[in-house]
């Protein structure tokens, strides 16, 4: 364990740790922790012990498949956030003065409106009679309008443009730590800009990767909104899935071992990443 | 005190000489800012120049120039004879030393210094031998498989000396590196680069603020200020004959006396008139009212009424061991300093009544600044 020092070098007394924490800690233990474990408790205890909801699970392929879209569609919008996301901090972290401003805004407004307002756009955007098919006609690519709404596409393209902040804030704050010097030094060492790029930005810039990739792959899997407004029933996700369980089957037990399965499945992965890359570097950020 | 120097391994030494640099009417502008206004150099290969002056005098921007992360406004750069200007800079083929050492974090001091062999295509086994051999000249051959991390300052600058010298650069840059270090380390560091200048033979273009680093290490100085070169010259000419006023109180002490000036003769404030060696201009002074500069220790105290000596009133005395220093008020009312000797200072106490004497030679006369 890291000791915890103030900033003048004293080390803090555990008391005092404590109850620094202790908002957050009250807090995590009144919507997260206490809410989860009674969830996890009806999945084993209703209508009595019981850990048929889980065998249930298990058997029936179609909720295999629903996690596996889940996780194939995750995986693809934290992949698409990546690709997108780095060119920009990139970009943000060379900028100075009113375009560094103007490039932040464009990443910060849009995460501060709604999540809902963005889907429903995206709907605007998609449906029969939208923008994006009425240019497709007028352009002539397509003579008819296409499905665009209620397909996984759809859902992808919008949890991608939803999800994007979390990518690029994390790995703008891990370029921006990288001294500019390095980049000189790199250069006038000889390495072109494609070898500086490759041999010392990217490994410094890793740790702002990981960790933009992790909170976009987990948040993804456990999404809602936006699988649930511009999604095909037919192609369900896990977290619709749930929602469905218990607003239309009223079916508790079920839905909450749905969500035994997925806290399992996310803890995994979490683990799997905080084993790839030290999860101390993550926190702290790496670049020493 | 330095140890009997390994000889440097044949894989580190320049190809035959250092490079040649010549920097040619440079100019560089910034937006509005004009950072470097007109500086020429000729800096022969193998030479140590230092580019010395304030901060925002230009010198580091010229040093950027030459290295290739700033492309000059107008004016050229040549290297080894050939003409840079527009080249990047990782086709120069400069060594360069940072302030902040710039180890790479996320590789290992060896790796560090392999870097440039890894960019010039030479195998992992082949790359990580000379690494070996260039932490040997820097005396740090047990150090390659640590973090740059853990390595202390000195260590980390040491290392990226090596880094700069691994791939035999025929001319070394160095942008302020020793000042992030204490002073002890500070000297040891200079030994250890005029050590590599003289074992490797290559050119070496040092930027400093620090005076005594630049006349202690470099062949000749290049004192800059606002943008343009004030003097170029070897430290001793720097020192005993400095170009223009700036140069004379940026170098040392200066004491500064307004004095009117006309046939080869000086009026001084007291009255007294002098008559100046011809070498005391260094370079023409018109008639009329010029400033006469003459170094503290050159000053001697001597009683008061000496036939051809400056009467004064001593103000303070400072004793700080081998040497005293007197505050002094001569008689037109300009305050002096004399460096003298503690063992010869006669008792000399604040209030006293003294005259203070001065080698003609010694004495340097400069047109008023503009």
């Amino acid at each position: 364990m890291k000791a915890f020092f103030e900033p003048d070098g004293r080390r803090m007394s555990p008391g005092t740790i404590f109850l620094l924490m202790l908002p957050f800690l009250a807090i995590a233990g009144f919507v997260f922790v206490w809410p989860m474990l009674s969830l996890l408790s009806i999945s084993v205890l209703e209508p009595q012990p019981t850990l048929q909801h889980y065998a249930d699970v298990i058997s029936n392929p179609v909720y295999a498949r629903v996690l596996w879209r889940t996780f194939v569609i995750a995986l693809l919008v934290a992949l698409l956030c990546l690709a997108m996301a780095f060119p920009v901090a990139m970009l943000m972290a060379q900028s100075r003065g009113p375009k560094a401003v103007f490039l932040t805004a464009c990443i910060l407004l849009p995460f501060w409106s709604s999540v809902l307002v963005r889907t429903a756009a995206w709907a605007v955007l998609l449906q029969r009679n939208g923008l994006v098919n009425e240019g497709l006609q007028t352009v002539g690519l397509t003579s008819e309008p296409l499905q665009l709404l209620y397909t996984k596409t759809a859902v992808v393209l919008a949890m991608t443009h939803v999800l994007l902040p979390f990518m690029v804030l994390p790995i703008y704050g891990a370029l921006r730590n990288i001294p500019r010097d390095y980049g000189r030094a790199a250069a006038i060492l000889g390495a072109n800009p494609v070898r500086s790029f490759v041999e010392v930005t990217l490994p410094l810039a890793m740790p702002g990767v990981t960790s933009g990739f992790i909170l976009v792959f987990l948040t993804a899997l456990g999404y809602f909104i936006t699988p649930a407004l511009l999604g095909s029933p037919r192609e369900m996700m896990i977290a619709t899935l749930i929602s469905q369980q218990i607003r239309e089957q009223l079916d508790w037990p079920f839905a909450a071992a749905l969500v035994g399965v997925l806290t399992l499945f996310v803890t995994l992965i979490a683990l799997a990443f905080g084993k790839a890359v030290r999860f101390e570097r993550l926190m702290g950020g790496g670049a020493a | 005190m330095q140890q009997p120097n390994p000889t440097a391994p044949t894989s580190l030494r320049a190809e035959g000489r250092g490079a040649s640099v010549q920097v040619e009417s440079l100019v560089k502008r910034f937006d509005q800012t004009l950072a470097v206004d007109g500086v020429s150099l000729d800096i022969a290969g193998g030479e140590f120049l230092a580019l010395l002056g304030p901060s925002g005098s230009g010198k580091s921007t010229v040093l950027m120039n030459i290295a290739g992360f700033e492309f000059p406004t107008s004016g050229r750069i040549l290297i080894g004879g050939e003409d840079v200007t527009r080249v990047m800079p990782y086709k120069r083929n400069i060594g360069m030393v940072f302030q902040n050492y710039s180890l790479f974090p996320h590789l290992s001091v060896a790796d560090n210094v392999a870097f440039p062999l890894k960019m010039r295509g030479m195998g992992r086994a082949e790359r990580l031998r000379r690494a070996g051999e260039a932490l040997e000249t820097v005396r740090l051959a047990d150090y390659g498989a640590r973090m740059p991390g853990q390595l202390s300052g000195g260590q980390q600058q040491r290392v990226a000396l090596a880094r700069a010298i691994i791939y035999q650069p025929r001319l070394l840059l160095m942008d302020e590196p020793l000042s992030a270090l204490d002073k002890n380390l500070r000297e040891e560091m200079q030994l250890e680069i005029k050590r590599l200048h003289s074992e490797l033979g290559l050119t070496v273009v040092f930027v400093t603020h620090d005076q005594g680093e630049a006349l202690t290490m470099a062949n000749r100085v290049a004192i800059l200020r606002d943008g343009r070169i004030q003097q170029v010259a070897p430290a001793r000419e720097l020192y005993e004959r400095p170009a223009n006023l700036f140069a004379a109180g940026f170098i040392g002490e200066m004491n500064l006396i307004p004095v009117d000036w006309s046939g080869g003769r000086a009026t001084l404030p007291s009255g007294q008139v002098w008559a100046l060696p011809p070498d005391a201009c260094v370079s023409p002074v018109p008639d009329g009212r010029a400033t006469l500069a003459i170094r503290p220790e050159r000053l001697k105290v001597v009683p008061a009424g000496t036939e051809g000596a400056l009467p004064a009133s001593v103000s303070e005395v400072v004793y700080a061991g081998a040497g005293t220093l007197v505050l002094a008020r001569l008689a037109g009312g300009t305050e002096v300093r004399a460096r003298i000797p503690s063992a010869e200072d006669g008792g000399v106490r604040p209030g006293a009544q003294v005259a203070l004497a001065c080698d003609p030679a010694a004495l340097l006369l400069y047109p008023v600044a503009a």
